[in-house]
């Protein structure tokens, strides 16, 4: 839709200091290699901070997140939209509560539990983040599609919409913000939980945090856990630009 | 501006012989699931071709359901719903709600698509291509007096109460729809305002000429807009469905007349026109005359005549055609006075 002149911006919202996490982000991660320029590394902390490594250990961790959420996504949304269709929606209290379930279950547990019970590796971490994020989507999707006002669905009805013309003209339309807010929660949760991916050998930042418990070394620690953090930052950052951007107008 | 709200755009069935009902209720019966009684008890009614008939009475008598059997939102327990002479109880209902123009309350205008995707909804339904849709919402806008170049790309949130209703308006006539059931469509809007849509909307029928079933609990809103007015008792039965006057000069029995109200003499006034009372012709009387259009209400002419003190009303009309009647022979005219031509 283009915009024609003269016509009255809806979205007149300021971005809300959209610039203070990046910038954040940045600021940690800066003052983070700054340390360890100056900082006089031992032989072990050499050995774990290769740059290539943290690299490799950051990709893993961004592929961990975007893999989760991705199938999050795909599975709750659908799964949202059935359960608060009219012939379905007594299933949507119990599902409710087992996905509530998965997510008080500490995180660290789901991973345990399904390295033992499945085994080990990236995709058997990506289903735990699964299990642990699902929560978010699903109950926002619901929650996105049962707070459209009533009255606009009787309007469309009454128009000769049909059931399914409703849900993707009216309603869907009208809990994307609810559900992108959810996925956003999702996103965030995925950064910190895929940090204990690395105690089922998936990977990622967490290994440095491991390590640096292990060997007791302060510069690897903070290494593994500053990049953690500036992740978040800038996971949550860029998220609010989508959830933004994909808001419809008019709201 | 539009005269393509003709009656040959949609009928509904064009093999059915010509037919002066448009809508026929037959036995039409609702109770809810899980409900003891009838919400709505075995009703029949006939409504006209280009009737604009209202629905009036206590707040659960049935008014919403009844109506939303018409279009068949609320699928009827029993009973049948003729259109245009063809049963529609069971039709395709998606099919038969494009047909049937809808107005709420609450508009309902979709927040997120502009007014002219609003307007265009039902139109798009059917299929018109964007070449033929364009120009109809800008001459739907137009008819509801909305300056198209101003309103058609902003969003709904950007008009008046009073915009959102006349878009709900223009939105539920895009398709040129034989037939219009409204559900208090100008309750949540401030009086002022009500009543300068109640009157633009008198004035559009009198162009587009629907078959209008039109709900409301306002009496007032009832006698100003119906052809026939249907004063609803419990569970939908019919007090009383006459016109205007007739419910003023003559009603069926207590619970009507309560429920019209006091004043029902001086009410009745305001359904007269001067032009129409008989009697006394030419010559002019004693004592200054008030000179007024034949279409003035009779209400009106002696809200004028008191503020003038005027005893005499001369009306205007062709030459030679002008009457003059004193406040004696309009009292005497009006008490036999009958109802002004919609
Ligand atoms: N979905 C429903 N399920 C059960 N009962 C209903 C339902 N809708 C309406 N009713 C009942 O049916 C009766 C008629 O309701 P309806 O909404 O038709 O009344 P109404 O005349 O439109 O009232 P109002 O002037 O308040 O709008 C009421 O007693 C109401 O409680
Ligand atoms: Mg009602």
């Amino acid at each position: 839709m283009s915009r024609a002149e003269g016509v009255i911006d809806v979205e007149a919202e300021a971005p809300v200091a959209s610039w203070v996490l990046p910038v954040l982000a940045v600021v940690l991660t800066a003052g983070m290699l700054g340390y360890l320029q100056v900082a006089s590394l031992d032989s072990i902390e050499q050995r774990v901070l290769v740059p290539d490594a943290i690299l490799d250990a950051t990709i893993q961790h961004i592929n961990l997140v975007v893999a989760s959420t991705l199938l999050v996504i795909v599975i709750a949304v659908p799964l949202g939209i059935l359960l608060s269709r009219r012939r379905a929606r007594w299933l949507g209290a119990p599902v409710l509560a087992l996905a509530n379930a998965g997510q008080a279950i500490p995180s660290i547990g789901v991973l345990v539990l399904l390295a033992i019970l499945v085994g080990v590796g990236f995709s058997m971490a990506v289903v735990a983040l699964v299990i642990y994020a699902l929560l978010p989507v699903l109950r926002n999707t619901m929650v996105g599609l049962q707070q459209v006002d009533r009255s606009l669905i009787d309007a469309g009805r009454g128009m000769g919409m049909s059931a399914r013309q409703v849900l993707t003209t009216i309603e869907l339309p009208l809990a994307v913000p609810v559900m992108l807010a959810g996925i956003r929660v999702a996103l965030i949760l995925n950064v910190g939980v895929a940090a204990l991916a690395t105690y089922t050998n998936a990977g990622g930042l967490g290994t440095f945090i491991e390590s640096g418990i292990v060997f007791n070394r302060m510069p690897i620690l903070l290494t593994g856990s500053v990049l953690t953090i500036a992740l978040a930052l800038i996971v949550d950052w860029l998220a609010g630009l989508a959830e933004n951007k994909l808001r419809p107008r008019g709201l | 501006m539009s005269d393509s709200f003709g009656s040959t755009a949609l009928r509904l069935d064009s093999a059915s012989p010509p037919n002066d009902v448009m809508i026929k209720l037959e036995g039409l019966r609702k109770r809810y699931p899980g409900q003891s009684t009838d919400s709505v008890r075995p009703l029949d009614m006939e409504i006209r071709r280009g009737e604009f008939v209202v629905f009036v009475g206590p707040s659960g008598c049935g008014k919403t359901t009844t109506l939303r059997m018409i279009n068949r939102l609320v699928e009827p327990t029993s009973g049948q719903i003729w259109i245009d002479g063809r049963d529609v109880t069971h039709t395709d209902p998606d099919e038969l709600r494009r047909h049937i123009g809808y107005v709420i309350q609450q508009v309902g205008l979709i927040p997120h698509l502009t007014i002219s995707q609003n307007v265009g909804l039902v139109p798009k339904l059917l299929g018109w291509d964007k070449k033929r849709i364009e120009p109809r919402v800008d001459e739907l806008l137009d008819l509801v007096g909305l300056d198209p170049a101003q309103y058609r790309r902003r969003y709904p949130k950007q008009l008046s109460g009073g915009q959102q209703q006349r878009v709900g308006v223009a939105r539920a006539l895009a398709a040129d729809p034989p037939v219009m059931v409204m559900d208090e469509p100008f309750g949540a809007i401030d009086p002022i305002t009500r009543e300068r849509l109640q009157d633009e909307f008198l004035k559009l029928q009198q162009r587009i000429r629907k078959t209008i079933v039109f709900v409301t609990h306002d009496i007032d809103e009832a006698l100003k807009l119906g052809d026939r007015i249907a004063i609803f008792g419990e569970s939908s039965q019919l007090a009383q469905f006459a016109t205007p006057l007739e419910i003023l000069s003559h009603p069926a029995d207590d619970y009507v007349r309560s429920f019209v109200g006091t004043g029902a003499a001086i009410r009745r006034l305001g359904l007269l026109r001067v032009g129409d009372l008989e009697g006394a012709g030419g010559g002019a009387g004693a004592g200054p005359a008030l000179r007024v259009p034949p279409e003035t209400t009779v209400y009106a002419a002696l809200e004028q005549m008191l503020d003038a003190g005027a005893a005499r009303l001369a009306v205007d009309g062709e030459p030679g055609a002008e009457r003059s009647l004193s406040l004696q022979e309009m009292l005497a005219a009006a008490a036999r006075g009958r109802q002004v031509p919609s």
